[in-house]
């Protein structure tokens, strides 16, 4: 007899030990996931269905015919790869170099002291009130006073100043009792060391949630990519899908938005598959085994 | 015998020379900023205009042919953006100096951008088009200030598509069996009423939940407004009057259409045109872009059009035919021709555009913007009954700036009226003042 399965032991014990509130509270997790599965399932099922089926009903989704031309019109632009190499560039350059700078700012504001350094930090949290919209248009003339538009540059940095990532650094280091970090000052190891070796360490599940935010932030973002980025080059994913679509797609073009829509969230889902240990274990604050 | 071989050596030589110089002729890029969508799928390497279909289909296929055809080694490279978002980006591209060669422009839109693209008077000339071919309604599309500032590439209106089994149903169907078009308003009441009774379902299908559907309540509004005259801006383009009898007459339409029960309520654009094509109304207010769709629709036998499809003009309810028209155009931003040989090939390009006309009216969905194009026209299916809209239809002019602000935000209060039962005098009063904010950025 080999290994049980994982999760196996988890079950019985969670049958053997929970009591009727848990019981109550599974069955609602139960019905609250299929109420968020219910319209996903929904776009997988219709992106499969031929458009001028759809045209007349969008019902019958399990009822062929099925149709695989929606994906079909997708990969055929010679574009696509290109575009999602961008977004993947520019998420994963946004996700990484925010962290960087989320946590340096986070353990600043969080560890040491310096003049104003509560203003600043109000200032940062002032920033959260700020629509998108409202900064756009200096923004935009920023960049293209620099001649930036249309590079990773412009697509990356403006999204780097994230006053809630600040926040959730900083909540999350002071909540790190100081002395963890003392012994190494008291041995003389300087603030940096303290923060890579053992601030760091120990704010892996802040910086997971942090990283998946932005990251899907990033790969999902559509407004200021699609002002910065205006060559279909440098388009990203979701600007290069949706210039895809015609005029009259919300009414016959339905499986292909759909198709669209799967397709933009297929490299994301398929990295959760690969790292859900990982996230799942981060996030929710355990160590990874 | 000597002098002829030299002769012939130097001739050859020459040609040789004007040989190489054709075929190291350097190739001149322009950019193509447009929406209408990619379909690389469909149409990426096609090069026949004539079977092409949809606004999409045809403009890959023309600039696939152009880019194949062209004698002056002209490359046309599209920037192709989501319609909606389309103007956002081009502020954008423009404030930027990342500007495209040619780009697509509603007429509607032209007002707020005489600034920033080229004047076309003398260009069309130079280009070889003949403005005084434009169609009555491109004409006026195109020109602000007396001066043509873009090159018409259509004219699309608003129309009434009919269930011909329903009408026949309701008795609604004059001796040749074509659906009767009210010419009032109690007309219109009389026979929506006879429809539900005789068969239980509502005489007209609007979109109203969508986004993208305020648009329509917007276009309906204007067509019944100029049917009788009227205008928002009866006394200059400072200040919008929605409280005239006629803006009041235009709402109230709908109004009376909501209150008797006669008009759908809370679908959206997919609701609407899969509800026309299941037969869960009568009429579906729509625009020139769907005949086709339905036509075919209403040849395949079983389906709820196979008794038959018509569609007619937006109906004049009061005293003049009138109905909201608006037209994509090709316009020259200034600055996007970066030099002479650029601009050159955005004449070559136009030029080729204009040729093909015809083609974007019959794959497109919507009527030509050159009159000598029209008697065609008219003979495409079901054409004979809108060929005559670029003669009367109307649009507001270039001064109100904001256009499709305000059209969407009159669709809204239409939504208003028809989902959540404001009166005509309550969208009225709403309009008046969300108008305010509209034009104080004048």
């Amino acid at each position: 007899m080999g290994r049980a399965a994982p999760g196996y032991g988890h079950v019985k014990t969670w049958r053997q030990g929970q009591g009727f509130g848990d019981r109550v509270v599974l069955l609602a997790v139960i019905a609250l996931a299929v109420v968020w599965m219910t319209p996903i399932v929904w776009v997988i099922g219709l992106s499969f269905k031929p458009n001028e089926i759809l045209m007349r009903s969008t019902g019958g989704i399990a009822l062929p015919p099925f149709t695989l031309k929606n994906y079909a019109d997708i990969l055929a632009s010679s574009s696509v790869f290109g575009w999602m190499l961008n977004s993947a560039i520019v998420a994963l350059g946004q996700t990484v170099l925010t962290l960087l700078i989320a946590s340096l700012a986070g353990y600043g504001f969080a560890r040491t002291n310096f003049p104003g350094r509560n203003l600043l930090f109000v200032v940062v949290l002032a920033a959260l009130a700020v629509p998108e919209q409202a900064i756009i248009v200096p923004l935009h003339t920023m960049f293209a006073a620099a001649d930036l538009h249309n590079t990773y540059t412009a697509l990356i940095v403006p999204r780097l100043a994230f006053p809630f990532g600040v926040l959730l650094m900083t909540q999350y280091f002071r909540a790190i009792p100081p002395e963890i970090e003392e012994a190494a000052l008291l041995d003389r190891a300087s603030r940096l060391k303290v923060f890579w070796r053992i601030v760091l360490p120990l704010s892996i599940p802040a910086q997971a949630t942090l990283g998946i935010y932005t990251f899907l932030h990033a790969w999902n973002d559509y407004f200021w990519p699609l002002v910065s980025a205006t060559r279909p080059e440098m388009y990203t994913l979701t600007v290069g899908l949706a210039s895809m679509q015609t005029n009259f797609a919300q009414t016959e073009g339905i499986g292909f938005l759909m198709a669209q829509a799967v397709f933009a969230g297929l490299p994301v889902l398929i990295l959760y598959l690969f790292f859900q240990r990982h996230i799942v274990s981060a996030v929710a604050g355990g160590p990874v085994k | 015998m000597l002098r002829r071989a030299l002769l012939t050596l130097a001739g050859a030589a020459l040609g040789g020379l004007f040989a190489t110089q054709a075929m190291a002729q350097p190739k001149t890029e322009i950019t193509f900023a447009r929406f209408f969508g990619a379909c690389e799928g469909d149409y990426g390497t096609s090069q026949d205009v004539a079977k092409a279909r949809g606004e999409c289909g045809v403009m890959t296929t023309l600039v696939n042919l152009f880019n194949a055809t062209n004698k002056d080694n002209i490359v046309v490279k599209p920037q192709i953006i989501e319609w909606g978002p389309y103007y956002q980006q081009l502020n954008a591209r423009i404030a930027a100096k990342d500007i495209p060669t040619i780009a697509v422009m509603h007429a509607a839109q032209l007002g707020d951008y005489t600034r920033y693209v080229e004047e076309l008077d003398g260009v069309l000339k130079e280009a070889g088009i003949d403005a005084a071919d434009f169609t009555p309604n491109a004409r006026t599309a195109v020109t602000v200030g007396g001066k043509i500032y873009a090159m018409p590439w259509d004219t699309h209106s608003w129309l009434w598509h009919f269930n011909i089994g329903l009408f026949k149903q309701a008795g609604l169907v004059d001796a040749a069996g074509q659906p009767l078009v009210p010419k009032t308003v109690d007309e219109l009441l009389a026979h929506a009423r006879q429809m539900k009774e005789k068969t239980g379902k509502p005489y007209i299908i609007m979109a109203t939940s969508g986004a993208g559907d305020f648009a329509n309540g917007g276009r309906g509004y204007y067509s019944w407004l100029y049917d009788q005259g009227g205008s928002i801006f009866p006394a200059g383009y400072e200040k919008a009057d929605f409280k005239t009898p006629e803006s009041l007459n235009a709402f109230g339409v709908f109004e009376k259409l909501a209150k008797g029960d006669y008009i759908t309520k809370g679908l959206d654009g997919s609701g609407g045109l899969g509800g026309f094509m299941n037969g869960i109304g009568a009429v579906y207010m729509t625009g020139t872009w769907r005949i086709d769709d339905f036509l075919a629709a209403s040849a395949k036998p079983g389906g709820a059009l196979s008794e038959g499809y018509t569609t007619r003009v937006f109906p004049n309810l009061f005293k003049n035919q009138a109905v909201w028209t608006d037209n994509h155009s090709w316009v020259l931003p200034k600055g996007g021709s970066t030099t002479p040989a650029t601009h050159k090939a955005a004449l070559v390009f136009l030029k080729f555009l204009w040729d093909h006309n015809f083609d974007w009216a019959r794959g497109g969905g919507h009527l030509p913007s050159r009159q000598s194009l029209m008697a065609d026209y008219a003979k495409l299916p079901l054409r004979q009954y809108v060929v005559d809209i670029p003669s009367f239809g109307k649009a507001l002019p270039h001064e109100v700036r904001r256009q499709f602000g305000f059209q969407n935000m009159i669709g809204e209060e239409v939504v208003n009226i028809i989902n959540s039962g404001k009166t005509a005098e309550q969208a009225a009063d709403a309009m008046q003042e969300r108008s305010v904010a509209l034009l104080r950025g004048r």
